[in-house]
């Protein structure tokens, strides 16, 4: 027997008692519909999540710093952010671009404004890399020196002496217009700790975009620059002199102080890695931290949100696969009554030539057809619903109505995947609820139908 | 040579403790080309002796050996082909298939024969013309009458070709005019093809078509005649 006569065959039958078949069909509308509609809320709340997330910092991001010294911790067992340990993470499957930082932090005018900034040295190259965005301006490139690109809060850090009102008056949050610093000079005072002093004037040349909250606060520069910065602030510094102490005491210390004192130079405040996707994010993540570096991300979040989303999916799922199973007895509960009631004609098949196999695959494409149009009507159902949802519900999760701009968070998202599932589970529940059935059909007698029947 | 034979075919049925003998030992060897009928009278054992030479239910013992092959050995799923490819079935009910139309029922076993449905088209017209029911080939079963059914039925166990065909009292519910209009149409198709005709009844005259007559009295055959006066 042909694929084709098959199903048309099954087509036919389905039809000759279309009562019943639409009411077992709606059944299988309704369990579809409620699976979907219960797993498109989980999506929905995991797509929500990582939505506001990203808004925190990108998902592709991963901060690395060295864990901290303590004395008596063993040479080598503490991670150094060294050019050697940037050159081994930039080696790491997944990573695409690896940038050292180093940060200096000064007091600093701006014509008429006081204020201090943090100072962030990078690869200016690799800053598109890294995911950062001018909303005005540039960002940085190979040739920038003194050039730098403010965060879009950087300007807040200033405030103007003559003017009476308090910068840190909590009342009222001074809020500047970034703008005010394009194309304008910064100068920024370090000092080292033989208390000399130098001004350097840096050139704003643009303004990173507020998308990213982590980077608003910060000033960028290119790391060549910072790094003559940090030489100069660590002239003469206590700290070097007792470390310099600490490793001449320490019997077993194998390095000796000169060298220590190299490599506490070539250190790096932290690196940032840009890596392909979230999962390689999480992954490289995780790898960073146990081989021994502080790495933080905020895509390493996503685990605990992800693992609640599956809680709350499964519940939900759960609930709606109950209504599926109802409506998987209906098919089966349909197909034992139609075989019932085709006794004799199953018989006659038999007789005039159908094989064992026919019949059963004629029954299961009965009861698989049912789920098909149960899954594919279910799926319109739960569109339907989706989009009620996501309009009337939206004012439940975006209180106080929506920023200008930012786009509506969705209570229920219907993904590609789900579609696909969603018909094949439903094609699936058909044949398994024709297996009972269709075993019942292949068993009949076709004697003993035909003498009764 | 036969193509068919009943090897001492004994059958018995149990029902609760009670053992009800339908056939104890026939033996009988069928010509091919021959036109065969059963009679005998209700419950003699005609339909279950017809049943067993098809190979649709086993004897208890005895063999039934069909073109050289002991069907009565062979699992369900071979019995299946032979009776696709080489049998074909008239039943006294008809037993057509409510859902289809006239033609569909009488394509449907090259439907199961994975036959292609121009073939299946082309087929079932022409028998459907053979059996002068060419304008009726878009109804279903109930909008037909008896004898019209039949056949259908007749047709439907044409189409195939068959080797051999098996019809229980084709003609037991219908008028005497009707009767001897679709015997006269089974006797031709089956003399012009050269095929086997086993037929059971216990209508005098319709076995007055046969070429033998096998007189069945409780499960046994106990008398047979050369026919052929309709010839
Ligand atoms: N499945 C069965 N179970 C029990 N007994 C059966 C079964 N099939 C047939 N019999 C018995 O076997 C005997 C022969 O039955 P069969 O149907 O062959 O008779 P028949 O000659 O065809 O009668 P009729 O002319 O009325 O059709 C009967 O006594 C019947 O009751
Ligand atoms: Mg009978």
């Amino acid at each position: 027997m042909k694929n084709y006569d098959l199903l048309l065959l099954a087509n036919k039958n389905l039809w000759r008692r279309k009562g019943r078949t639409v009411l077992t069909v709606l059944g299988v509308i309704i369990g579809t519909a409620s699976i979907v509609v219960m797993l498109s809320l989980g999506i929905g709340l995991v797509e929500s999540q990582k939505k506001q997330m990203s808004q925190w910092g990108s998902l592709n991001i991963i901060r690395v710093q060295q864990s901290w010294d303590f004395p008596g911790q063993e040479d080598g067992q503490q991670k150094r952010l060294t050019d050697e340990a940037i050159a081994e993470i930039r080696e790491i499957e997944g990573v695409t671009a690896v940038s050292p930082a180093i940060e200096v932090g000064g007091e600093a005018s701006f014509g008429k404004k006081m204020g201090h900034i943090m100072l962030v040295g990078l690869e200016p190259a690799l800053m598109e890399q890294l995911e950062f965005s001018v909303s005005h301006g540039r960002l940085l490139n190979q040739d920038d020196r003194f050039n730098v690109v403010a965060g879009s809060q950087v300007i807040n850090n200033f405030w103007d002496p003559r003017q009476r009102s308090n910068p840190w008056n909590w009342e009222e949050p001074p809020q500047g217009d970034s703008l005010e610093l394009l194309n304008k000079r910064i100068s920024l005072s370090l000092y080292n700790n033989k208390q000399q002093k130098r001004i350097y004037s840096l050139n704003v040349v643009g303004i990173l975009s507020e998308k990213t909250m982590e980077h608003s606060w910060y000033v960028y520069a290119p790391i060549s620059e910072l790094k003559k910065m940090r030489e100069f602030t660590n002239q003469g510094r206590q700290e070097e002199v007792y470390f310099q102490e600490y490793m001449e005491k320490d019997p077993g210390g194998r390095s000796s102080s000169s060298s220590a004192r190299a490599k506490k130079e070539e250190q790096y405040s932290f690196a940032l890695v840009r890596t392909n996707d979230v999962a390689d994010t999480r992954r490289i993540s995780r790898q960073l931290r146990d081989s021994g570096y502080n790495a933080y991300s905020i895509a390493d979040n996503l685990e605990g949100i992800e693992e609640a989303a599956r809680r709350f999916q499964a519940i939900l799922g759960g609930i709606g696969a109950i209504t599926l199973l109802v409506a998987a007895i209906g098919i089966t509960n349909t197909m034992v009554m139609s075989i019932y009631e085709r006794t004799r004609e199953i018989a006659i098949m038999k007789v005039i030539g159908a094989s064992f196999r026919e019949i059963r695959w004629l029954f299961l494409t009965e009861s698989s057809l049912i789920g098909l149009l149960g899954g594919f009507f279910g799926l319109g159902l739960s569109f339907a619903l989706s989009s009620l949802l996501n309009h009337y519900g939206s004012s439940f999760v975006n209180p106080g109505g929506m920023m200008p701009g930012q786009e509506a968070i969705q209570i229920s998202v219907i993904p590609l995947w789900l579609v696909g599932f969603a018909l094949l589970f439903s094609i699936g529940i058909g044949l398994i609820a024709g297996i009972y059935p269709a075993n019942r059909a292949i068993n009949l007698d076709p004697i003993t139908a035909m003498r009764h029947g | 040579m036969a193509i068919l034979e009943l090897k001492n075919i004994v059958k018995k049925y149990r029902i609760g403790n009670e053992i009800i003998t339908a056939l104890d030992g026939v033996d009988l060897a069928v010509e091919a080309g021959e036109f065969i009928v059963i009679l005998g009278t209700s419950g003699c054992g005609k339909t279950t002796l017809l049943n067993i030479a098809a190979g649709l239910e086993k004897p208890t013992r005895g063999e039934v050996v069909f073109r050289g092959v002991t069907i009565s050995k062979l699992k369900e799923k071979k019995t299946v082909m032979f009776r696709r490819k080489q049998m074909g079935f008239i039943f006294q009910s008809y037993n057509l298939l409510p859902a289809l139309t006239a033609q569909e029922n009488v394509a449907l076993p090259l439907v199961f024969d994975g036959v292609k449905p121009r073939e299946r088209v082309l087929r079932s017209v022409k028998m459907l013309k053979q059996v002068g029911l060419m304008e009726r080939r878009e109804h279903k079963p109930s909008q037909m009458s008896g004898g019209q059914q039949q056949r259908v039925s007749i047709a439907r166990a044409l189409i195939n070709n068959p080797r051999i065909i098996f019809a229980d009292e084709p003609t037991g519910n219908l008028d005497t005019r009707t009767t001897l209009d679709i015997m006269g149409q089974l006797q031709r198709a089956v003399k012009e093809n050269g095929q086997t005709l086993v037929m059971v009844t216990h209508d005098q005259e319709v076995a007055e078509f046969a070429d033998r007559i096998i007189y069945m009295v409780d499960g046994r055959i106990v008398e047979e005649k050369q026919g052929g006066t309709h010839l």
